[in-house]
C-alpha cells in the first residue's frame, strides 16, 4: 500500500514537472512598445515568446499623445518597456511615474549617432525669442528610425533587452534579430537604388514636419518642412511663406502629406504653388493592418516608392 | 513636464531677486486664490507660507476659475451679473526643454464682462468662453486680450435664456441648445457654429446636459445618458456620443474634471460615487463607491496618478486613477452634510506643488496636506468663510 502511494506520488511529480516547466516557458515576456514602429521591431525579434502592448498605435502621433490610465496599467505589468528616447515620447516620464513600473526602460536609440534639428529652425526660433534670449527646444532630432542603418541598431538593442529579461529565449531572439537585420539590409539596398535613380537636381521635397532628417542624412534626399521636429508647435506664417518661396524658385520637386499630421498645411502649400500632393508618407507611425505601411519594411518601401513616383511622375 | 528643482523663499520672490538675476536659475512659485462664501473678496496667498499677498474686491461673493495657463483667475459672479479677472502674477513660458518662470504681483485687471447670471467658464487653449444663463448668450474672448486689459468679446446667442455653457473650440463655438418647451430645464444638446456664426451640421443630442471638462486634446460634455466626446476634426470639431456602460447602475454625471498628465475624466455618478472615464478604453467607465456623499473632487496636476475626493463625513480620499481605487483616506474636518442648499458653504480642494489644500469655511481655516505622505501638515487661518479655491504656479528658469 505504502509502495503504491509512493509510486503515485512519484508519478504525479513526473507528470507535473514537465507541465510546470512548460507553463513557465509558455508565459510570454510582457513588452510595452511606445509606438508602432517599435512594436513591429519587437515582434520580429520576440516572435511568440513575447506579448506586446503598444501605447501610440498606427497613424498615431507620439509627439502630442496623451497617455491614458490604461497605458499606465500596461506599463505597470510590463517586464520590458521599449522606447525611442531622444525626447521622442514626451509622455514617457509621466507614464513611468504614474505606473510605478519596475520594468527595464530600454532606449533603443542607444548607440545611434544623434543628429541635430535643422539649422533654419534653430535660427528661426532664436529670431522669434522675444524676451532677448535664445531657446533651443531639445535640438536633437529623435526620428532615428527613419534611417534603416539605425533601425538595425534598434533591433540589436531589442535583442539584448529581451536576452537580459529572458535568458532562456536568448538564442531565439538573436536568431530572429539576425534574420530580420538581413531583411533590413535588403530593404536599404532598394532605398539606395531608388534614390540613385532620381536626378540630383530633383532631390528636394516637402513634408509636414521634420521627421526625415536621418533619412536625408543617410540617403541624400533633402526634406523641407513647415513644422519642426515636433508636430506640437504650429509653424509661423514666415516659415510657411519661406517654403512657398522655395517651391516657386523651383527648389522643391514634390510635396507630401504625412499619415500623422493634419493635411491642411500641405494642401495650402500645394494650392499656392501649383504642386500636386504626391501622396502620403509614413513618418512617425505605421499604417493600420491592410494599409500600405503596416510594417516597418513596408513603410520604408512605400515611402521611397511614393517619393520616386511623385518626382519622376511615374 | 516641468521639474521641481528648487524653491526660493517668498522673501526672495518678493524682493525680486530671482527676476534680476543675470543668469538662469530654477525656481518654483505657487499661489492660491480663495473666495469667501459670504463676502465679496478674493484673497491671494503664497502657497508655501500661507502669507496673504493681496486682497481683491469683487461685486458679490464669487466662484473662481483659473485659465489653463494659470496666468488669469476669473471671478464669476452669478448673482452680481459680472465676471471680473485677476492676473495671478505667475506665468510660465514653455520653451520645450524648459520653462521660464515670471513672477509679478497679482492684480485685479481693469476688465469686466457684464451680463445676466454668468455661470460656466471654459478656457480652451487660451480662448475663453463665458456663458450668461440669464441671457442664453456666450461671450468669447482670448486670455491674451484679457491680460492686455481689453474687454473685447464676440457674442453668440442661443434661442433662450437657460443654464448652459459654451466652448471656443478650433475656430468654432460649441453652445448648449436650450430645451425649447421648458427652457428652465437642462439643455438638450450642443450646437456648433463657425466663425461667421452659422450653424455647422445638426444639433448633437445631449438631453440633461450639465458639466464639461477638457483633458489634453479631448473635451467631454456630460448628458443624462452618456457623454459627448469632442475632438479636433479636419474642418470642424468631431463630436461622438459615448453612452454610459450597461454595467453602471442608474445615474448620470453632472460635474466633470479632466485629468492632467494622464488623459481621463473624473465625474460624479449619483451622490455617493464617482466615475473614472477613459473614452478610448474598452472599459470606458470605472465607478468608485464612496463611503458617504461626495462634496467636492479635484485632480492632481503634479502627480497624474492621483485625484482627491472630499466626502460629507469630513474625510479626504486619495483616488488612484490607474488602479481605480481609493488608496488612502484622511479625516480632516467636522462633517459637512450635503443636505440643504447646493451652494451652502462646504470644503473645496486645490493642489499646489507638493501639497493639497482644503478650505474649511465654517472654521475659517485652510487645511494643508502633504501630497506624498497624505498626512496633514498644517492649518492656515483665513478670515471669513474661505470657500472656492484655485492654485496656480509651477517651476521654471528665471533670467
Amino acid at each position: 500500500m505504502l509502495k503504491t502511494i509512493r509510486l503515485a506520488a512519484l508519478m504525479s511529480v513526473i507528470t507535473l514537472t514537465p507541465f510546470g516547466l512548460a507553463s513557465a516557458f509558455a508565459e510570454p515576456l510582457k513588452v510595452v512598445a511606445s509606438f508602432s514602429v517599435i512594436e513591429d521591431f519587437a515582434k520580429n525579434v520576440g516572435g511568440d515568446r513575447i506579448e506586446v502592448t503598444t501605447i501610440v498605435g498606427p497613424d498615431g502621433d507620439a509627439h502630442v499623445y496623451e497617455p491614458k490610465p490604461a497605458d499606465a496599467v500596461a506599463m505597470s505589468k510590463a517586464d520590458v518597456v521599449l522606447v525611442n528616447g531622444l525626447h521622442f515620447e514626451g509622455f514617457l516620464q509621466r507614464l513611468v511615474e504614474a505606473s510605478a513600473t519596475k520594468a527595464t526602460i530600454v532606449e533603443l536609440t542607444k548607440g545611434v549617432e544623434p543628429i541635430k534639428m535643422k539649422e533654419e529652425f534653430e535660427e528661426a526660433e532664436e529670431g522669434e525669442a522675444a524676451d532677448g534670449h535664445a531657446h533651443h527646444h531639445g535640438d536633437t532630432d529623435p526620428h532615428a528610425f527613419q534611417s534603416i542603418a539605425n533601425a538595425k541598431i534598434y533591433v540589436k538593442n531589442i535583442a539584448e533587452a529581451f536576452c537580459a529579461a529572458d535568458a532562456a529565449g536568448c538564442g531565439a531572439y538573436k536568431a530572429n534579430a539576425d534574420a530580420y537585420t538581413q531583411k533590413l539590409t535588403e530593404t536599404e539596398g532598394e532605398v539606395k537604388a531608388a534614390i540613385a535613380s532620381i536626378p540630383e537636381s530633383k532631390r528636394t521635397i516637402i513634408t509636414s514636419h521634420d521627421a526625415f532628417g536621418y533619412f536625408e542624412h543617410e540617403y541624400g534626399l533633402t526634406f523641407l518642412a513647415p513644422e519642426g521636429i515636433s508636430t506640437e508647435a504650429e509653424p509661423s506664417a514666415a516659415d510657411v511663406a519661406a517654403l512657398i518661396r522655395q517651391v516657386r524658385e523651383d527648389k522643391a520637386s514634390a510635396v507630401f502629406v504625412e499619415n500623422i499630421t493634419n493635411t491642411r498645411l500641405i494642401e495650402q502649400i500645394a494650392s499656392e504653388t501649383g504642386l500636386k500632393v504626391g501622396g502620403t508618407l509614413y513618418s512617425d507611425a505605421l499604417s493600420f493592418k491592410g494599409g500600405p505601411a503596416s510594417t516597418y519594411i513596408d513603410m520604408m518601401r512605400n515611402n521611397i516608392t511614393t517619393i520616386k513616383g511623385a518626382i519622376l511622375g511615374s | 513636464m516641468l521639474h521641481l528643482l528648487k524653491t526660493v523663499s517668498v522673501a526672495a520672490l518678493l524682493a525680486g531677486i530671482a527676476a534680476t538675476a543675470s543668469f538662469a536659475e530654477e525656481n518654483t512659485a505657487w499661489r492660491l486664490f480663495i473666495s469667501d462664501h459670504g463676502e465679496p473678496v478674493v484673497r491671494a496667498l503664497d502657497a508655501g507660507s500661507g502669507r496673504e499677498l493681496g486682497k481683491f474686491a469683487t461685486k458679490v461673493p464669487t466662484s473662481l476659475a483659473r485659465s489653463d495657463s494659470g496666468k488669469t483667475i476669473f471671478a464669476v459672479q452669478g448673482k452680481g451679473d459680472i465676471v471680473q479677472a485677476i492676473s495671478s502674477g505667475i506665468s510660465i513660458g514653455d520653451h520645450g526643454d524648459h520653462g521660464d518662470l515670471k513672477i509679478e504681483d497679482a492684480k485685479l485687471l481693469d476688465v469686466e464682462f457684464a451680463g445676466k447670471k454668468p455661470s460656466h467658464f471654459v478656457d480652451h487653449g487660451g480662448d475663453i468662453a463665458l456663458f450668461f444663463d440669464g441671457e442664453g448668450v456666450a461671450r468669447t474672448t482670448s486670455e491674451t486680450d484679457v491680460l492686455d486689459g481689453k474687454a473685447d468679446f464676440r457674442e453668440t446667442k442661443t434661442d433662450a435664456p437657460h443654464h448652459g455653457l459654451a466652448v471656443a473650440f478650433d475656430g468654432h463655438v460649441l453652445l448648449t441648445e436650450p430645451n425649447k418647451e421648458k427652457p428652465d430645464e437642462l439643455p438638450v444638446g450642443i450646437r456648433v457654429v463657425d466663425a461667421s456664426g452659422a450653424q455647422v451640421g445638426d444639433v448633437h443630442s445631449c438631453p440633461g446636459l450639465h458639466g464639461e471638462a477638457a483633458s489634453g486634446n479631448i473635451l467631454a460634455i456630460a448628458c443624462a445618458k452618456g457623454l459627448l466626446i469632442v475632438k479636433s476634426g479636419d474642418k470642424e470639431p468631431s463630436i461622438e456620443f459615448l453612452p454610459y456602460s450597461e454595467t453602471l447602475p442608474e445615474g448620470k454625471t453632472t460635474t466633470l474634471v479632466g485629468g492632467r498628465g494622464l488623459q481621463y475624466f473624473l465625474g460624479n455618478y449619483g451622490p455617493s460615487a464617482v466615475v473614472l472615464i477613459d473614452s478610448t478604453s474598452k472599459e470606458a467607465f470605472r465607478r468608485i463607491e464612496l463611503p458617504t456623499r461626495r462634496v467636492h473632487f479635484a485632480v492632481d496636476p503634479v502627480r497624474p496618478k492621483f485625484a482627491y475626493v472630499f466626502t460629507e463625513d469630513g474625510m479626504i480620499h486619495q483616488l488612484d486613477v490607474v488602479s481605480g481605487a481609493i488608496t488612502k483616506s484622511l479625516p480632516l474636518t467636522d462633517p459637512y452634510s450635503m443636505d440643504g442648499h447646493w451652494s451652502d458653504p462646504r470644503p473645496r480642494i486645490a493642489v499646489a506643488d507638493d501639497a493639497i489644500y482644503v478650505t474649511d469655511p465654517l472654521k475659517s481655516t485652510l487645511h494643508v496636506i502633504d501630497a506624498k505622505s497624505f498626512e496633514k501638515t498644517k492649518d492656515i487661518s483665513v478670515e471669513g468663510k474661505p470657500f472656492n479655491i484655485v492654485a496656480v504656479g509651477g517651476s521654471g528658469e528665471t533670467h
